[in-house]
């Protein structure tokens, strides 16, 4: 099926040769997904997408043109190309041009197809009647959240000869439980669909509300120890995966801008690696947007930088050599995986002298990239640890700190590791519980 | 635009069922330009159209869209919107109606009086050159280490068709320049500031924004900041908030509240709920300065519309009024519930997005005080004017804003500058201590997130300087 449109994005890439582009890569992707969601413990609203869309490359004389087309018809797609000819000569040559890499052997990834995700797509409703009934066992009083699921195929061709295509799956759940004032979220992020994954959402979200009852309690601004769970590494990592591609550095957008590969950027237990060889993680793939095969390699490994992200023409700016994240423009984890330790998260807060568990953010914003100067608001169950025990349930925290301390100062990472995607979560991140020490701790005035 | 085929597909859904059928076409042509320290980095141009299809089935509501216009494809995509809400229709507690509302038959258009191409590519990538050029020469003792700058331009058009009688055909182009830099000196560190300009309209507005001038100033003031800010007082003092940061907190702590959606919990997975719980219209929020306006219909705002998504006519709403909970923003659905009439939030970010409710252009309504006025009486404070972090909780209660350019008032004159104030606080806080309002709003553009998947949609935020008396601000860590 997805020879076709691979064949598509080949006779695209003739055509702009044709026109007399120089150069020219076609990436023709169509996908047909499906999202139940979810809010008062019934169903929201249903929705049903069947999306076209073509991507093109173009350079002339060294200027680089980038088109996306959703097109409502075949001649939509020749209009693109008419108005990237009208545009050329205008614009001045690109101070990031580098030619197209020459092809490369990619070795197809298997797995990426899961056929139960297909057959659900037809009738999703009792997936999510599943995950609600789940949670309301549990005692859970409302619930909210979304379950998507989807299948995507897309074809890449160049005019240095690569023609490559691929088809994925994806799955993606959360559900945010309440009881009281209480509430729990948890989410899921695969190529596969498994039921098990999708009620251990549900049960993770009901469990988290039901140890956040009881009065909420203020903590006084400070440093603490913080307990954050794999859904907030989650939103943490993305920060670090979109930092770690070299046009953020180059942009100013990046704390890496200041370490060259090899400095120490975390602590020696953490390991940040780009997984796309994964085939179970959603974002997985075998090729890049320059045909260039991907690789699953460490960002950080054993708390030192290892590599920034690269396409061909921010390695070839940087004197360094393409990873397989292209993007033709801007490089890009594909989806990142936090190596596990070797902790039980009762072992880790039973390390805690005066802490808190966090296990869900949101609303991650950044002061100052270069520095990581950041804060972050703990959302749903968050708790006050005091002498390896979890007392109460606190409300209204932030972290506000700095990324580089908060990776420096991780000292315990937990041997279990969840696969988490959601509204805060993209792409998705496999990662562990961890403990990082003495982290600034603000609230706001009353 | 295609009101034949839009009307055939609301025929077509009511012929399968729906008690309620709405079609759009809807469609974005936009391109963008990027440069980064001056040089173009590259060239973007981006086209989404096609239909999307929403309907509401025994009291399920259902979504569809399709990129194709052909009308088998549209046939489909209405069959199928039937399909997925009449699936889960015998799961709905409560059925989906959809208040009574004066629909629009109109067409209308953003005015642009100087078309979007009638400047070349050249000339607009010149206007990015230069703020680089301006802002590098601005900077003495410091270095630019780096500046990146986009020029984005899109015309968004829409027709929106419905059972109920509405036709609404609209065209708004939108014009963006931003940019992005970071200082640089070897003892003090970086400083790091974004800003961008955003309105709808033509190419007339680059003349009012004067972005390489601003780009200018900018590096000159924080360049001071960088070099000579100190930390802010640690006892509580008077803040000077400035419109910038006005803007966003009137956007994140009354607009967002506000949503009718958000507050019966629609969105409480994602973009989370509202302290407002119903039934609390009439309560007090804060004091008499605080009222905040949400205005679709504003000539060049970047959140301009004169119809929304459903075909109602828009109209200012007062969400805030004189310290007041006044009003929520509502779409068909969310009025029924609450017994009002719709105001018209109604919006959709493209044909594959279902309308929900949405700001347009919140502002904090201006008082009478000029700046020098705002200051005069204050002994020790901090003006806070521009801003780069900021969060709020997710039900829009605690929220924090870190400011960038600040200065130390001191026996009511400004002096030194002031590095990194956190000004943590929450809603009730904020909307009480306000004492004085400036007699000046200026408006600033944002794209806002919303919805799942997550639709941004242009909006502008804005408002006067404003005196908070007595508030602890924080020092980043």
């Amino acid at each position: 099926m997805a020879e076709m449109v691979s064949n598509l994005a080949e006779a695209l890439v003739n055509e702009a040769l044709k026109r007399r582009f120089e150069e020219a890569a076609a990436l023709v992707s169509r996908s047909k997904s499906v999202m139940v969601k979810m809010f008062n413990s019934e169903i929201s609203v249903v929705q049903r997408w069947s999306s076209f869309t073509v991507s093109l490359y173009l350079a002339r004389e060294g200027r680089i043109m980038v088109s996306t087309i959703h097109p409502s018809s075949a001649e939509k797609v020749g209009a693109i190309v008419e108005r990237a000819i009208k545009a050329a000569p205008q614009l001045k040559p690109s101070m990031l041009y580098a030619p197209l890499p020459e092809p490369e052997r990619v070795e197809p990834l298997p797995g990426l197809v899961d056929g139960s995700v297909v057959e659900a797509m037809s009738n999703p409703e009792p997936l999510a009647e599943a995950m609600l009934a789940e949670a309301e066992s549990l005692g859970v009083e409302r619930a909210a959240g979304a379950i998507t699921l989807s299948l995507a195929e897309k074809g890449l061709a160049t005019s240095k000869g690569a023609k490559l295509e691929e088809e994925a799956t994806g799955v993606e759940a959360y559900l945010r439980a309440f009881i009281g004032e209480a509430s729990g979220q948890w989410a899921v992020g695969s190529r596969k669909l498994r039921a098990e994954d999708l009620k251990r959402v549900a049960r993770t979200a009901a469990e988290l509300a039901s140890q956040a009852r009881g009065e909420a309690r203020q903590l006084e601004p400070g440093t603490y120890d913080v307990v954050l769970s794999p859904m907030v590494v989650g939103n943490l990592m993305n920060l670090v995966g979109m930092m770690s591609s070299a046009l953020a550095v180059m942009m100013g957008m990046s704390m890496f801008a200041k370490f060259e590969p090899g400095s120490r950027v975390a602590a020696e237990k953490f390991t940040l690696v780009d997984d796309p060889r994964t085939p179970e993680l959603l974002g997985s793939t075998a090729f890049d947007d320059e045909g260039l095969p991907t690789t699953s390699k460490p960002i950080i490994e054993g708390g030192a930088l290892r590599t920034l992200l690269h396409n061909s023409k921010t390695a070839a700016k940087m004197q360094a050599k393409s990873t397989g994240n292209a993007g033709w423009i801007y490089p890009r984890a594909w989806t990142l995986s936090v190596k596990p330790g070797d902790a039980a998260l009762d072992e880790m807060i039973r390390e805690v002298k005066r802490g808190v568990v966090i296990t869900n953010n949101w609303y991650t914003r950044l002061q100052n990239y270069v520095e990581g100067i950041f804060s972050t608001i703990a959302r749903d169950a968050a708790f006050y640890v005091e002498n390896g025990e979890i007392k109460h349930p606190v409300t209204r925290i932030r972290i506000a700190d700095r990324l580089p301390k908060l990776l420096s100062n991780i000292e315990l990472l937990g041997k279990e590791l969840y696969d988490i995607s959601w509204w805060e979560v993209s792409p998705a991140v496999r990662a562990p519980y961890i403990l990082a020490r003495q982290i600034n701790i603000s609230r706001p005035f009353e | 635009m295609h009101e034949d085929l839009l009307q055939r597909c609301v025929e077509e859904a009511l012929k399968l069922g729906a008690s309620y059928a709405e079609a759009r076409f809807h469609r974005h042509i936009g391109s963008s330009l990027f440069a980064r320290n001056g040089e173009l980095l590259g060239y973007g141009e981006a086209i989404r159209e096609g239909a999307g299809i929403r309907v509401v089935v025994d009291g399920a509501l259902g979504f569809s869209s399709s990129n194709s216009l052909s009308w088998d494809a549209l046939r489909e995509a209405v069959a199928e919107a039937v399909k997925l809400a009449r699936a889960h229709a015998k799961l709905m507690k409560r059925p989906i109606e959809l208040a009574d509302a004066r629909l629009g038959k109109a067409k209308y258009e953003a005015l642009c009086l100087k078309p979007l191409d009638s400047m070349g590519l050249e000339e607009k990538s010149a206007v990015l050159a230069e703020i680089w050029e301006r802002a590098k020469g601005a900077v003495k003792e410091a270095r630019l280490m780096t500046l990146t700058a986009q020029y984005s331009e899109d015309i968004e058009e829409k027709t929106v068709v419905s059972s109920d009688g509405a036709l609404v055909v609209s065209r708004v182009p939108r014009v963006t320049v931003g940019y992005n830099f970071v200082l640089l000196h070897p003892q003090k560190g970086t400083l790091q500031r974004r800003f961008e300009f955003g309105g709808s309209g033509g190419l007339e507005q680059l003349e009012k924004w004067k972005p390489a001038e601003h780009a200018e100033e900018e590096a000159a003031k924080l360049e001071k900041v960088l070099l000579e800010g100190v930390e802010p007082p640690k006892e509580p003092v008077d803040v000077i908030v400035g419109s910038e940061i006005v803007g966003l907190i009137v956007h994140e702590s009354c607009g967002h509240p506000s949503e009718a959606d958000r507050i019966l919990g629609r969105e409480a997975a994602q973009a989370g709920m509202s302290f407002i719980k119903p039934g609390m219209l009439g309560q007090r929020i804060g004091g008499e300065h605080a009222t905040v306006i949400d205005d679709p219909t504003i000539p060049g705002s970047y959140g301009f519309y004169l119809y929304d998504d459903e075909g109602v006519p828009a109209r200012a709403r007062y969400l805030y009024k004189n310290g007041v909970i006044n009003e929520h923003l509502h779409n068909r659905w969310t009025a029924k519930l609450f017994g009002v009439e719709s105001n018209a939030a109604a919006r959709a970010m493209d044909h594959g997005s279902e309308p929900i409710i949405r700001m347009a252009n919140t502002y904090f309504a201006p008082g009478d005080h000029t700046f020098e006025e705002l200051i005069e009486g204050v002994k020790l404070g901090v003006y806070m004017r521009s801003y780069m972090e900021w969060n709020i909780d997710d039900v829009r209660w605690g929220q924090r804003y870190v400011g960038l350019e600040a200065y130390l008032i001191e026996n009511g004159e400004l002096t030194k500058p002031v590095r990194n104030p956190a000004l943590e606080i929450t809603t009730g806080a904020f909307y009480s201590k306000v004492d004085a309002a400036g007699k000046e709003v200026r408006f600033y553009p944002g794209s806002c997130g919303k919805g799942e998947p997550m639709q941004g949609v242009p909006v502008w935020f804005g408002g006067p300087d404003v005196r908070l008396r007595s508030v602890k601000l924080g020092v980043v860590a």
